[in-house]
């Protein structure tokens, strides 16, 4: 593991000692070579993890999403160029050196054994990110947004620090190796409901639940594109990944406990699609589907049958990419008309109608078209859903519809129609916007062909 | 100040520190306490105007009760002990009565009221010697007490510090009274701990002078006492604002700075011995404290405040020399993974 987190260090050098012109070269170029070395971790030859060390291991639950954060930081890189090329030159190291360090935390957190030390690296996270969402966004509003994501977060991980604490008491050690075989059954008491409550709750709100969903959309909106994919693509499957870590050491009491989080996921998934048929704001349209598609995760972890955690992972791999495309494209319209509102920026077909391809992918990935691994997640959920309880089958009907409803509205206002008088003068497409659409959607039609990668341990 | 006085003075203070930490006889304590006392109250009034006077005053009354109930209880403590050694107290009362006198000198709550109006009133530096020397000789009590403190009033007084020194922090613009605050919450973090692992104690107390080192050379290199001035240092040195930046994150108890491991530590002790509530309150309670911190920052340095255009004629003039600056930073951020080495101070 240390031949993918020391070269990720070792970038922080590299950017504060590049020249001017061939600091965004050198960057993404060895990021990228970054991400080809981690794609080694993608074989997996037995059901039991990796192990590389005593605090290091990865298996196949982990792998997908240490090879899709190191993916997407060259992604990072390549989106941020046009809006830092005015900065001076130390300010684009400094959001460089952001970019790596959380870089740095991710891939840390991701192949953490000891379960404290991931908590520290997933609390480590935050800083980062704040400050890239408060020192680079754009509006007045991205003080709030930084603050609500800080203590939305904090609230929610600290009763988690005190419980992985109180487990290690018990049990005597936290390294995750060796509890998936110490699974005793939690005994049945109100100290231990309130430890599930503890362990929950900070993945809960990073999913984020629909109850506990505030911050996203301010973070998500006010973040500057390289936040916004981040956030979207990564940092919100820490929640996941937290979960179905933890869920192991929590049994029986998940049978009971996760009902109000099951009833809140299952109507929530269907409250932000809805909410997104009436938004605006493009950004905020994307930030809400990710809410969405995030619920259907929660729901898949609540269940805990092997087809659930299946759909939950490929889910999280497959809307990791596409979310993270849909942000790109919206700063692409951002970047050439510096507003957010979907309307200002329509018929874009007519003026850029490459891009109008990417746009029709990246809608009809997001609303779970077959064969691509959003389906497959999206369907693997619904059918364990279904056998859980037969009822849910409405809601989660209702989910797709209204997926489909809101992916096309989107698709069709920014793509299709009369384009504005305002925007005829939009500079076309660059090339490195259309590589970095590729780049999304190449990995994304590719897995498609072979799913069972992403699919997780229980495949 | 004549040169030669100040150092004299100011080698008193550190006398007195020294006698206190090393006595062994309760009545040499007590006189370390009030040469302490008497020493720093010219180095507060070092600027002579009223506002200074008054603080110095305040100062003053506050720490000579104190150290009278010390003397009350000490003498309880040679009735039913028959000796002056310094061991642990014989008996409740002068138990109590010895407990809420270091509280009072240490500035918790409910003895916390005079560290802000304190603080505001005197200097960055002499602010400086307030909130971490002085902080060291009760402590250094405390530490030797601490079998026989009453767990009840001490943890009472420490969840009532941590509270009030994020509450009260809140609407405050002045950055001494917001250190002063600062300084109440963790002092309360410091004595929660103080019966169960009094060495947490002192490695919180160890991180906790590094970073208000760090931070008051900070707000003394730029001239700054309130959040204001403070906004302006992105014009002077850019620098600073990132300094800054990683201090306050640290004091506010964020991975992966050195601020978090004693509140970690803190919160694995209390948790192992069973009291799983409180730390869970005032790890939430810290989160007021962080705010706050925020907001300092997001006035510092993640926003670029507006200024005049004199403002960018700061830097030309004379920079003040800070002693120690960078080992002082990176102690105070980046000492998170050195925490296994907790176990040489056993």
């Amino acid at each position: 593991m240390l031949k993918i987190i020391i070269p990720t260090i070792m970038l922080m050098p590299l950017t504060w000692l590049s020249k001017k012109n061939m600091i965004w070269i050198n960057t993404t170029t060895y990021s990228l070579l970054i991400s080809l070395i981690s794609l080694s971790l993608l074989n997996q030859p037995s059901n039991n993890s990796l192990n590389f060390s005593l605090m290091f291991f990865s298996d196949p639950l982990s792998a997908p999403l240490l090879v899709l954060t190191t993916w997407l930081l060259p992604l990072m890189l390549m989106a941020s160029q046009h809006h830092l090329s005015k900065e001076p030159l130390i300010r684009k190291k400094l959001y460089i050196t952001m970019l790596t360090m959380l870089q740095t935390f991710l891939i840390m957190t991701f192949t953490a054994t000891e379960l404290i030390s991931f908590y520290i690296l997933f609390e480590a996270t935050l800083v980062p990110t704040l400050i890239i969402i408060t020192r680079w966004g754009n509006q007045t509003e991205r003080l709030n947004a930084g603050l609500y994501f800080l203590f939305y977060t904090l609230m929610g991980s600290l009763p988690l620090l005190v419980a992985l604490i109180s487990i290690q008491n018990l049990t005597g050690s936290l390294n995750f190796l060796l509890i998936q075989y110490w699974n005793q059954a939690l005994p049945d008491s109100w100290s231990n409901i309130f430890l599930w409550l503890a362990c929950m709750m900070a993945f809960m709100v990073k999913m984020p639940l629909y109850g506990l969903h505030l911050w996203l959309p301010k973070a998500h909106v006010e973040a500057p594109i390289a936040g916004s994919m981040v956030l979207a693509a990564i940092l919100l499957k820490l929640g996941g990944y937290g979960m179905l870590r933890i869920t192991t050491m929590l049994n029986p009491q998940t049978s009971f406990m996760a009902y109000p989080f099951l009833m809140l996921s299952l109507w929530g998934m269907i409250m932000t699609s809805s909410i997104c048929l009436r938004q605006t704001d493009l950004k905020s349209l994307i930030a809400y589907s990710s809410v969405s598609h995030m619920a259907l995760v929660i729901v898949a972890v609540l269940i805990q049958t092997p087809w659930s955690y299946m759909g939950a992972t490929a889910l999280m791999i497959a809307h990791g990419l596409t979310s993270s495309m849909l942000f790109c494209l919206a700063n692409s319209n951002y970047e050439r008309t510096h507003s957010r509102t979907m309307i200002l920026a329509r018929g874009l077909q007519t003026l850029l109608p490459l891009m109008a391809a990417w746009w029709l992918l990246a809608s009809l990935t997001n609303l779970a078209l077959p064969p691509s691994i959003n389906l497959i997640g999206e369907l693997f959920v619904v059918m364990s859903s279904f056998s859980w309880s037969n009822i849910t089958i409405i809601l989660m009907g209702a989910n797709i519809t209204i997926t489909a409803l809101y992916s096309l509205y989107m698709l069709i206002t920014t793509q299709r129609g009369k384009y504005t008088h305002h925007i005829n003068s939009i500079k076309p497409s660059f090339t490195r916007e259309n590589a970095l659409m590729a780049l999304h959607m190449t990995p994304l039609l590719l897995l498609s062909l072979n799913p069972k990668i992403i699919l997780g341990f229980t495949y | 100040m004549n040169p030669l006085i100040f150092t004299t003075i100011l080698m008193t203070v550190l006398l007195g520190t020294m006698i206190v930490m090393m006595s062994s006889h309760w009545l040499m304590i007590w006189i370390g306490f009030e040469m302490n006392l008497l020493a720093i109250i010219p180095i507060l009034m070092k600027k002579y105007n009223p506002r200074t006077m008054e603080a110095s005053t305040k100062y003053f009354l506050t720490q000579a009760t104190a150290s009278m109930l010390l003397m009350m209880a000490i003498i309880i403590n040679l009735m039913h002990s028959g000796q002056w050694t310094i061991t642990k107290v014989f008996n409740p009362t002068a138990s109590i009565i010895m407990t809420s006198a270091l509280a009072m000198k240490l500035g918790l709550t409910p003895f916390h009221f005079w560290v802000p109006e304190v603080t505001q009133g005197i200097s960055l530096t002499s602010g400086l010697i307030l909130l971490t020397w002085q902080k060291l000789a009760p402590m250094s009590i405390l530490y030797q007490i601490s079998p026989s403190i009453n767990l009840n009033i001490l943890l009472t007084m420490a969840v009532l510090s941590i509270l009030v020194g994020g509450w009260g922090g809140l609407n405050q613009t002045q950055l001494r009274k917001i250190m002063a605050y600062s300084s109440i919450a963790h002092m309360g973090w410091m004595t929660a701990v103080l019966v169960y692992n009094p060495t947490l104690t002192m490695l919180n107390m160890l991180i906790y002078i590094m970073m208000t080192l760090t931070m008051f050379m900070l707000f003394i290199h730029s001239s700054s006492t309130t959040t204001l001035s403070l906004s302006h240092t992105w014009n002077k040195t850019p620098l600073i604002t990132t300094l800054i930046l990683i201090t306050l994150l640290s004091m506010g108890g964020l991975p992966p700075l050195s601020g978090f491991m004693p509140k970690w530590m803190i919160i694995q002790e209390l948790t192992k011995n069973s009291s799983i509530i409180l730390p869970t309150l005032m790890a939430i309670m810290a989160l007021l404290n962080l705010y706050f911190y925020m907001r300092l920052t997001y006035s510092t340095s993640l926003t670029m405040f507006p200024s005049t255009n004199n403002m960018k004629m700061k830097w030309q003039f004379e920079t003040k020399r800070i002693t120690l600056l960078p080992p002082l930073i990176v102690m105070s951020s980046l000492l998170l993974p050195l925490t296994p080495m907790l176990s040489i101070l056993d």
